[in-house]
């Protein structure tokens, strides 16, 4: 028991100390080159699988191969919206700067992961399904999420008063988290009130252990360059936010110092 | 008599009445969207009552997102918000009673209008009763969901489109609903799924915006 | 004289309440208290903060950091669970709540049903208190500045309501207005009730005077 409540008051402590903008600030030194690193590393072993390890698909050929991109991305889209939403609500009930922080600098990663499974998306229907564009469910949430991402980023920027708009996107991070499982269902069960589900299945199941590692290292990778990305980009909020604070200003001091050397 | 849901509906009701502007405003709108669509597509009987209960549909939809923008803003400008915020009485209450008000004023009313367009698209009897039961049990969620929407944004000066922006995505799923009823009605199908569907809305509507409401008032009026 | 005579208590303090807009510090470490038949005028530049700590105190905005506590007893951070100190305030900033569509008796009924104090007779009489009583059925939009500001006082003639918050509460009214004003928050102060006010001018040769005490931001 003792243990436990040894562990817990860590993680709790730790927790909090990653709440405050300055703590974030240190840790980030060195957690943000190791998740480029981790990106590099896994996706460039995943895409050399990917690209020529994999066999060719029997019936799709070399085409199928957009899939080591497209899957990740489309796994990102909806992963960083939990990651949005629960960051959101961690900043509405504990008004902790650094989550609202977290929240706003992963709604255009996200966006980009949703746009970006949707052209791979399309560019794959293309030659396999004959057509750019079904309405499909899979496809049509996938659209509705990328709107309720720009929703959320558009609200943030409609404030003047930072501390107004980081609140006011978070409620509606949180609002969406409700209702993203709702509009999937509904538009799922909607189109195949419409056309027979033989449209599109996932990758299919039996997929051979040589396609699914790839698979599995891209979407690490890109989960890594989601880390990475969100790092570079709260560093950058976080001085933006605390360019008034003490330590920011000692910071630009030694970096002129430094320059001046 | 005193409840503070009674109390609220009582003075919305007032104000209502001393502004109709707010009851008829709606109500032309949507009627106006809905002719829009005859006079831009082929002039097939056969061709507007199939897609007249979707248009309906879309129409009512514009017509309460419309109306949002409305829903805060008086009282936002002349301070009312600002009292309710600072007293004693639940908010979350208070605003609950505000949007059924507002719904009666805007979803109840388009929803009693709409068999009169469904005969002009030639919509068969048996379907106009499920559009007006699909646009009575589905506009009251399109209210409570975009007053979240309309508390976000009622401190900005032009909220209208961003107003649009964050709320229609989250309307589709009672619209894939709503419209899809009267798909299923007219393949001759059963509609109980959907109208179960948008019960389950409905009711996660009443209890959960609410607080949404209130929640987001509190942040934007500072 | 028994009155003064018994120990005042005190009703509102103020601990190290800071609050930022933006990147701007409004105050910082404030400390104040106030108490019963008590009234503290706020002064302070244009942006300085005035209105944003009366409405700090109403709870409608949300301090930076600080504590506030009420007969002794701390309020609540989130003030909208606070029914207990929130039934004690009454709050008129620039806007008034008051609704254009509505008479004035009707706006009047509205608020004293929600406070659960609703008396006909009771609104006629401070109606005639404030001197707008032949305006009682006339909807509010048709009022002039002045008495649109009379009728939201009569909204806080109630003894429910312990401290008022009065952002520029002589803004626009005439010279017979102010003096109406100065008279019931006399009457106010006389009944053990504090206010919280922010003037633009000095209040030194008002009748408040002998219950003044100032806070600079």
């Amino acid at each position: 028991m003792k243990f436990l409540s040894t562990i817990w008051q860590f993680l709790n402590r730790s927790f909090f100390r990653l709440g405050s903008p300055r703590e974030f600030y240190k840790i980030s030194n060195y957690v943000t080159p190791v998740f480029g690193l981790l990106f590099l590393v896994l996706t460039l072993i995943g895409s050399y699988n990917a690209l020529f390890v994999a066999p060719a698909d029997y019936q799709q050929g070399d085409s199928y191969r957009i899939l080591f991109v497209h899957v990740p991305s489309a796994w990102l889209s909806l992963f960083i919206y939990i990651v949005m939403a629960s960051a959101a609500a961690i900043g509405l009930i504990w008004r902790m700067k650094m989550a609202y922080i977290v929240a706003i600098c992963s709604a255009p990663i996200g966006a980009t992961f949703t746009a970006i499974a949707l052209a791979t998306g399309s560019l794959w229907g293309a030659p396999i399904w004959g057509t750019w564009w079904e309405w499909d469910a899979r496809l049509t949430s996938e659209l509705i999420l990328l709107f309720i991402y720009f929703g959320v980023m558009a609200l943030y920027y409609a404030f003047e008063e930072r501390t107004t708009a980081e609140r006011a996107m978070a409620v509606l991070a949180v609002v969406g988290i409700v209702i993203v499982p709702i509009i999937h269902y509904s538009v799922e069960w909607w189109s195949s009130l419409h056309q027979g589900a033989t449209v599109f299945r996932e990758g299919g199941p039996a997929m051979p252990p040589s396609m699914l590692k790839p698979l599995l290292y891209n979407a690490l990778g890109f989960t890594f360059f989601y880390g990475y990305i969100l790092f570079l980009r709260a560093r950058n909020m976080v001085l933006d936010n605390e360019r008034k604070s003490k330590w920011v200003q000692e910071l630009v001091n030694k970096e002129h110092n430094k320059e001046a050397h | 008599m005193n409840s503070t849901f009674i109390l609220f509906c009582r003075r919305e009701w007032q104000l209502l009445f001393r502004n109709t502007a707010n009851l008829v405003q709606p109500l032309c709108f949507f009627v106006i969207i809905t002719l829009l669509f005859p006079f831009s597509l082929p002039l097939e009987n056969e061709l507007l009552s199939r897609i007249g209960g979707g248009v309906i549909w879309v129409s009512a939809v514009l017509a309460i997102l419309m109306s949002l923008d409305a829903m805060f803003k008086a009282d936002y400008n002349d301070g009312a918000l600002e009292q309710w915020l600072m007293h004693p009485r639940s908010l979350p209450i208070a605003m609950l009673a505000k949007v059924f008000i507002h719904w009666v004023a805007t979803g109840l009313l388009l929803t009693l209008f709409s068999p009169v367009l469904s005969m002009a698209f030639r919509i068969p009897t048996d379907q106009i009763w499920v559009l007006f039961i699909g646009l009575l049990l589905g506009t009251p969620s399109l209210s409570l969901i975009g007053a979240i929407g309309a508390a976000l944004t009622v401190s900005l000066h032009r909220g209208g489109v961003l107003l649009a922006v964050i709320i229609l995505p989250l309307y589709i799923p009672i619209l894939i609903f709503g419209a899809g009823m009267i798909t299923q009605s007219s393949l001759g199908a059963s509609i109980d799924s959907q109208v179960y569907a948008l019960i389950a809305i409905l009711t996660l509507a009443i209890t959960l915006t609410p607080f949404a409401i209130a929640g987001a008032l509190r942040i934007t009026i500072e | 004289m028994i009155d003064s005579q018994k120990a005042k208590e005190v009703l509102l303090q103020a601990q190290e309440l800071a609050c930022t807009r933006g990147d701007r510090r409004l105050f910082e470490s404030l400390e104040f208290s106030l108490s019963e038949a008590e009234c503290l005028h706020v002064i302070g530049s244009n942006g300085s903060g005035k209105t944003s700590l009366l409405r700090i105190i109403a709870g409608i905005n949300h301090p930076t950091k600080g504590r506030i506590t009420w007969s002794g007893k701390p309020v609540l951070n989130n003030h909208s669970s606070d029914t207990e100190f929130l039934a004690n305030l009454a709050y008129l900033g620039h806007k008034d709540g008051l609704k254009n569509e509505l008479t004035s008796v009707e706006n009047l009924s509205f608020y004293r049903r929600l406070e659960n104090t609703f008396d006909p007779n009771q609104i006629d009489r401070d109606l005639a208190q404030m001197g707008i009583l032949e305006h009682a059925d006339i909807s509010v939009g048709k009022l002039s500045f002045g008495q649109r500001r009379r009728l939201a006082f009569a909204r806080l003639l109630r003894s429910e309501f312990k401290l008022w918050i009065l952002d520029e509460p002589f803004t626009g009214v005439d010279a017979e207005g102010r003096e109406l004003i100065e008279q019931i928050c006399l009457e106010h102060l006389a009944t053990s009730g504090a206010i919280i006010l922010t003037n633009h001018q000095s209040l030194e040769g008002s009748s408040l005077a002998p219950h003044l005490s100032e806070l600079r931001l």
